[in-house]
């Protein structure tokens, strides 16, 4: 009998070793299977970076991965580089990336991110400056790209640390068939959106097959994409004089500016347009919104450039019938020294068109490609190489007109030529519309830098969207909403130093001590 | 006796019976699957389809489409074929390995009792602690193992036999229990980081042991209560014959439990392939499973429904003809309490 | 490791035991033992001294800087306060009723145990009636009070409760229902089985696509109840009912299928015996069929509510918590801010989780668990 028994003991116990041995075994056997399809090219000799692999993060999906992988293999053609792309959901990007700097464990060579972060990854040293490289590489058309993607978007104090790849910033799109039957012009000011949202509600239209059109749909959902929606109302009565003066905060005492009569009529507008708007409105993404959209039952949204390459796209019921505008402007702003609005006068708004100060919010940042400082030198060189391949105008000019890409342009040759646009489908009209919005935007010099500074997820994504997402559901006043956005964004500034974040801000802006 | 139960009257029910039941049956199998029709048209629509909708009837309201799977299948092949070939390795091996492990403690903890002593335990937390507090300050982790280790040891017949007071099997049950109440999102940095040093990121077996882990005390759980009930005299007769402990269970009280146990493999091998956080955190490229690319489908342009219910389908197809395999054994449940008796 | 010394005690095992024998209860469950402790138990310490902690980003790794209970005092009295617990108003005379119920079967379980038992045990059961009278009056004064507002907790312990309740009532219904000896039962036990498969992130955005009344299948419904102008999403209790649908959907089969396999796996004799004496299905399942089942009812309500209590991925996907807070629950929150870095507060509502979860499910197991007389 012992014998038996000392067998089944043994038994479990290798059943238990098993557990931990058999797996480790398993897995370094996995590298033998196609892990992506780009990667696995026989290292040619004699090539420029023949046997080097670089590995690259972004999120999953075709909006980025796809022109990555599509790019990276002929790049790999080129110069015998490796390129494997990995990928994450979007959600958890940031989280992911940053764990993996912090921790030390370095798996990435390439990251594609929207800049937004790039600060919390520049601070502790994790990115690699790329000012000198940016300089010695005359492929890149530097100066092509647009003024404020070059100096704000891809620069942190002075030295340009991403490649941009693609342009972000919000505009007002318009269905032109509506305004020509209503007689409406495009909102110049965020009274006319209003004033356009409601004529277009009082005549409860409908599309062809019986749906509401509304007047106006934007992403309100919370944790979403609302919190860049309200800075996209706000940032017109707040910023005035140009991209450094900034639209969050004092650029002296690092106060917050949400908590003024400037942010107030914005909060106004922003609550105003959802009775416009689908009964659900907020609880809307950018997914949703822009399904509606595409399906005829808006009249007026925010949104990035992407709509644009959407509307064009197949069963799309808003075809030919999309016009785009810079984001509408106010000719009342923020006066800093009392929190009090007051008309514009030449000296307040010296960007001012016909006396409305517009600030086109560049929102998120457009995804922007940077190498991690740890990565080896050869690696470095061909992760930069293969940045700057994607960035050249002979690729990135086909590709921001892809639908399928989520690239929207952000160099001057992208919208001053027509040809590539009308090849992907657009009418010229709409292509004029779309791209005339685009360099009104571009060459706005009053454009609205996204919020950088450290962790600024915790002061966009959690304390502004909750108080917002709160005043929307009624939970509370416009007071208080003001109030719980100042007072969180304080405690946080306390708590990671005043002095710290006001210079990070200020460098972000680009404004020398 | 099993042909007499199986088709006598007394058992069977009326016929106004069945009719009720068949009623409130289908009406509970409608709302089930008409969310998976749902799921499965949608796989099949352009997106414009999606968005101009409702549309019910393939052919009839819209014109299907096989654009999505041939983006999921086709365009992305590979990609989807790796992350599936990890989810059912790991799924698989990690629900095995739950079951034999946990099913022996839960059988020890129905059948002995236990005592743990508490001074024991508060000096292996101590050391624990101490470990840690070592490796923030700077130590190298194996030194301070290794310290908290041979403190352990020391401590264990000097300081923790002071100690009189003792827990029993319900403490043990619960303490198990326990674990699974912190929300992954509080473990997930620790985790990471005892793999990264280990140097298990991007593997299976960083998976495979934390699926282990925290499936155990559910499988624990569940069997303890289906040993239970299992009627003791059984296996007294068996011991009396001279059978060892090991062979009462292997032959006497698994096969009496395989509903049980065949419900709970399901479960756990449930929950390691749907699960995301994880996941998520400890692999990158190699060794990522399909909840990651469910989520992936929602990104900066929302939701994308087509590509997301073609990855929900093939994910449930596998469990559902696994489901469909194994629900015979619980079934047999039934027989195996009439042959016994 | 030695931390748990055992000793075999079968009545009828007296015969010979030999060495392996002696061994047997340590080599059943110290696998089990050393797996959880070696996974559970470093985390478990680590995100309580992240708890404690405020984490920061620096060249060459994490800068952990020991904050005190900061994180808790921000979270229970500082700006998160009315996240977490809601806005407390007057409850109305309904949530004074529930309030004085339970305050007076507290006392009374008190006033028994100082006739009976030990200080200690006395002292045990007025902490817990303490605690549980001040989640009592939480509940009263946000639930059942005109002017209040549900917070985290709230909404959680409420979406547990309901949730719960209805997936066991439900899953046992079904259960007795596919017991019976019925042509075709085996296709509604694996169709039953069916939403737990879908991975949960999948549930969600499977309801998300129905629940949308624009373009789901219910619009069509929603049109015809006239209520094209009006959105669950916006209205916090409709919010609140999609996302416990949703969970019900999702974990009925959890409960059908243990359910299931106990009544399957009981004994049939007395059932038989019981119908011969002309005793009724109610009876039956009263007397013979609910005592067989009640252990593992138990351990199946435990488990559920364990896991219950961690909700997310349905209000994450559903709502995002809106609106305004409506919908969000503690785990949700906890993820949340983690995801914007901000990991020591995570931590420290995983641990406010944690400390709610141990206290209700100890209750639970003392009081119903025991009393039904298993281990």
């Amino acid at each position: 009998m012992n014998p038996k028994k000392i067998a089944s003991l043994a038994a479990l116990s290798a059943l238990i070793l098993a557990a931990c041995a058999a797996p480790p075994a398993a897995a370094p056997a996995q590298p033998a299977q196609p892990a992506q399809p780009a990667e696995q090219q026989p290292a040619a000799p004699g090539k420029k970076f023949a046997g080097v692999t670089v590995n690259a993060i972004t999120f999953s999906g075709p909006q980025i991965a796809e022109p990555m992988q599509r790019r990276g293999k002929e790049f790999s053609e080129m110069t015998g580089a490796t390129i494997n792309v990995v990928t994450v959901p979007f959600a958890d990007l940031y989280q992911k990336i940053l764990n993996d700097f912090a921790t030390g464990t370095n798996s990435f060579d390439v990251i594609v991110f929207a800049p937004q972060w790039m600060v919390d990854y520049i601070e502790p040293g994790y990115l690699e400056d790329l000012t000198d490289r940016v300089k010695a590489d005359s492929d890149l058309q530097w100066d092509d790209i647009g003024l404020f993607f070059r100096d704000f978007s891809a620069t942190y104090n002075g030295r340009i640390y991403t490649i941009p790849l693609d342009g972000d910033f919000q505009m007002v799109y318009y269905r032109t068939d509506i305004a020509k039957e209503l007689g409406l012009q495009p909102p110049k000011t965020w009274d006319d959106y209003i004033a356009f949202a409601k004529a277009v509600s009082e005549k409860k239209l409908t599309t062809d097959d019986g749906k509401p059109v509304y007047g106006s749909c934007i992403a309100k959902k919370k944790a979403a994409q609302s919190y860049w929606m309200i800075t996209s109302v706000a940032s017109a009565f707040i910023q005035s004089q140009g991209t450094g003066q900034g639209a969050f905060f004092d650029l002296e005492t690092f106060k917050p500016l949400y908590n003024n009569e400037a942010f107030a009529r914005a909060l106004e507008v922003y609550k105003e347009t959802t009775q416009f708007g689908p009964p659900d409105e907020i609880n809307l993404d950018v997914g949703d919104t822009r399904g509606l959209w595409t399906a005829g039952q808006c009249a007026l949204t925010i949104d990035w450039g992407d709509i644009g390459t959407l509307a064009i796209e197949e069963g799309s019921k808003a075809k030919d019938k999309t016009g785009a505008v810079i984001l509408p402007g106010s000719k009342q702003v923020l006066d800093r020294k009392t929190g009090k609005l007051v008309d514009c006068t030449p000296e307040l708004c010296p960007h001012a068109i016909d006396g409305v100060n517009h600030a086109p919010f560049a929102a998120f940042g457009g995804w922007s490609g940077a190498i991690n400082k740890a990565s080896k030198p050869e690696v470095k060189d061909a992760a930069f190489a293969y940045l700057s391949y994607m960035n050249q105008p002979a690729q990135s000019n086909v590709d921001v007109t892809i639908g399928k890409t989520g690239f929207n342009p952000y160099r001057v040759s992208q919208f001053k030529n027509l040809d590539n646009w009308l090849k992907a489908g657009m009418s010229e009209q709409a292509a004029k519309d779309y791209l005339g919005a685009i360099e009104a935007s571009l060459n706005s010099p009053n454009m609205v830098l996204d919020l950088r500074i450290p962790q600024n997820q915790y002061y966009q994504g959690i304390v502004l969207d909750g108080a917002i997402a709160k005043f929307l559901a009624g939970e509370q006043d416009l007071a208080a909403t003001m109030k719980e956005i100042e007072d969180g964004w304080e405690q946080k500034t306390e708590e990671l130093g005043r002095d710290k974040q006001l210079a990070a801000y200020r460098s972000t802006l680009g404004v020398q001590k | 006796m099993r042909s007499f139960f199986r088709s006598s009257s007394p058992l069977k029910p009326s016929p106004f019976r069945m009719l009720v039941s068949y009623l409130i049956l289908g009406f509970w199998a409608f709302l089930i699957l008409f969310p998976l029709y749902w799921l499965f048209i949608t796989a099949f629509k352009l997106p414009a389809a999606v968005n101009n909708g409702p549309f019910y009837i393939p052919f009839v309201d819209f014109q299907p489409s096989l654009h999505a799977w041939e983006y999921v299948l086709g365009e992305v092949g590979n990609d989807t074929i790796r992350l599936f070939t990890n989810t059912v390795g790991v799924s698989l091996i990690s629900a095995t390995l739950a079951l034999v492990v946990g099913s022996g403690a839960a059988y020890a903890l129905t059948r002995f009792r236990f005592h743990p002593k508490v001074g024991t335990i508060l000096v292996f937390i101590g050391c624990v602690v101490l470990a840690i507090v070592l490796t923030a300050l700077g130590a190298p982790w194996p030194l301070s193992v290794a310290v908290g280790i041979a403190l352990f040891v020391v401590s264990l017949f000097t300081l923790a036999r002071r100690f009189k007071r003792a827990l029993g099997n319900s403490d043990i049950a619960f303490w198990l229990i326990s674990q699974r109440i912190l929300p992954p999102v509080a473990v997930v940095i620790p985790i990471y980081i005892a793999f990264q040093q280990l140097r298990l990121l991007d593997t299976w077996a960083a998976l495979i042991i934390t699926y282990v882990a925290t499936n155990l005390p559910i499988v624990v759980w569940l069997m303890r209560d289906y040993f239970a009930n299992i009627p003791y005299e059984l296996e007294e007769s068996a011991q009396i014959d001279g059978a060892s402990r090991f062979r009462i269970f292997n032959q006497i009280v698994l096969p009496l439990s395989v509903p049980g146990l065949v419900a709970t493999f399901l479960f756990v091998l449930v929950f390691c392939w749907n699960e995301y956080l994880l996941a998520l955190f400890l692999t990158n490229a190699r060794a990522q499973t399909m909840p990651l690319a469910v989520v992936a489908q929602n990104a900066t342009r929302g939701p994308q429904w087509w590509y997301m219910s073609v990855l929900v389908l093939i994910m449930i197809v596998p469990v559902i003809a696994m489901a469909i395999v194994l629900e015979r054994y619980i079934a047999r449940g039934l027989l195996v309490g009439a042959v016994k008796g | 490791m030695a931390t748990i010394t055992s000793s075999a005690s079968i009545p009828a095992a007296r015969a010979r035991i030999s060495r392996s024998e002696r061994l047997a209860p340590a080599v059943f469950i110290l696998p089990a033992v050393l797996v959880v402790l070696f996974i559970s138990i470093f985390p478990l310490i680590l995100s309580l001294f992240l708890s404690l902690s405020r984490l920061r980003f620096q060249a060459g790794g994490l800068e952990v800087q020991f904050v005190g209970l900061d994180n808790y005092r921000k979270l229970l009295l500082g700006n998160e306060q009315k996240v977490l617990f809601g806005v407390l108003g007057e409850p109305s005379l309904f949530g004074w009723a529930i309030l004085a119920c339970v305050a007076a079967s507290l006392g009374l379980v008190i006033y028994r145990t100082a006739r009976r038992q030990s200080v200690g045990a006395i002292i045990g059961r007025l902490l817990a009636s303490v605690v549980l009278l001040g989640l009592t009056y939480l509940i009263a004064a946000t639930l059942f009070a005109p002017e209040g507002r549900p917070g985290t907790l709230v909404v959680t312990m409420l979406y547990v409760a309901v949730g719960i309740t209805l997936q066991y009532l439900i899953g046992l219904g079904l259960a007795l229902l596919c017991a019976q000896p019925l042509p075709g039962r085996r296709f509604f036990r694996v169709v039953f089985l069916l939403p737990m498969m879908i991975t949960p992130v999948g549930v969600g955005y499977l309801f998300r696509m129905l629940a949308d009344t624009n373009k789901g299948p219910l619009e069509p419904l929603w049109i015809a109840l006239g209520m094209q102008d009006f959105a669950w999403s916006n209205n916090a209790w409709g919010a609140r009912v999609a996302v416990m649908i949703g969970d019900i959907w999702q974990w009925t089969p959890f409960m059908f299928i243990v359910l299931l396999a106990a009544i399957e796996a009981q004994e049939v004799e007395p059932v038989e015996a019981a119908i011969v004496d002309g005793a009724g299905s109610f009876d039956i399942f009263r007397h013979i069929t609910l005592p067989a089942i009640l252990p593992v009812s138990t351990t199946l309500i435990l488990i559920r509510m364990i896991e219950a209590f961690k909700i997310i991925d349905l209000p994450n996907i559903l709502t995002n918590g809106g609106p305004g807070t409506a919908t969000e629950t503690l785990t949700l929150y906890a993820y949340r801010i983690w995801r914007a870095l901000d990991i020591g507060g995570s931590a420290a509502i995983a641990y406010i989780l944690l400390f709610l979860v141990t206290f209700i499910a100890m209750l639970y197991v003392r009081t119903l668990r025991n009393r039904l007389g298993t281990t």
